[in-house]
């Protein structure tokens, strides 16, 4: 399953806490003209590294879908980071 | 009521085999069986889980918590057979450098994909007096 939603959460200055919610999905239809070049120049790389582009390409998809469950959660004095993916 | 019982019975009540057949049959069914059950029952690991709690005299109060999909850690690995041999070597330069002689080149993926397996069962404890760090798999 691909990640479907990005939460991250910071504390500001002012000790009031931000969430940020990405929904991935969206996103990425969004930036897709984008995608579209970074996935060519990934496969220039490939070639000029002399790596195999789909093999590679299809290396980074897995480690895409394999994303959601991860959790980052840090807290130390004042800081208070937490990246979540679902 | 499971296939092997229903067969047993039915042969019994065919005539094929005696009451005591049956008898040692079920029985035999019977101690197969919770050998078997845990192996359905167990589930493996999906996450790899580091907690951090820790209490330092400059940074206060450090709370840490990462849970990794071991799914992800078994895509970097793949991933990393990607790495040209020219910068496992310059790897391998700076790891000596170190102090580490580990030469890279010489691991292979299997190897690799071996070992996320048999973390599986890694619990790590660390229990000091203002630290405290687990690692394990749930």
């Amino acid at each position: 399953m691909i990640p479907q939603l990005v939460t991250a959460r910071w504390r500001r200055r002012d000790g009031r806490c931000r969430r940020l919610f990405l929904p991935v999905i969206p996103i990425v239809l969004l930036l897709s003209p984008l995608l579209v070049l970074a996935v060519i120049g990934g496969v220039i790389a490939c070639l000029m590294y002399d790596l195999p582009p789909f093999r590679t390409l299809a290396g980074v998809g897995r480690l895409f879908w394999a994303l959601p469950g991860a959790r980052i959660e840090v807290e130390q004095g004042r800081t208070d980071l937490l990246l979540s993916i679902r | 009521m499971n296939e092997q019982r229903r067969q047993i019975l039915q042969m019994l009540a065919e005539g094929k085999i005696t009451a005591d057949e049956a008898e040692r049959l079920l029985t035999a069914v019977e101690t197969e069986e919770p050998e078997t059950a845990p192996a359905v029952r167990g589930k493996r690991p999906k996450f790899l889980r580091l907690i951090v709690d820790a209490n330092d005299e400059h940074s206060g109060e450090t709370k840490v918590n990462i849970r990794v999909p071991l799914k992800l850690l078994r895509a970097g690995m793949r991933l990393a057979v990607f790495v040209p041999p020219q910068a496992l070597e310059r790897a391998n330069e700076e790891l000596v450098k170190q102090g580490v002689p580990i030469d890279l080149t010489e691991i292979k993926p299997n190897q690799l994909e071996d070992l996320v397996d048999a973390l599986d069962d890694l619990t790590l404890d660390v229990d000091q007096t203002d630290t405290k760090v687990r690692i394990f798999c749930e």
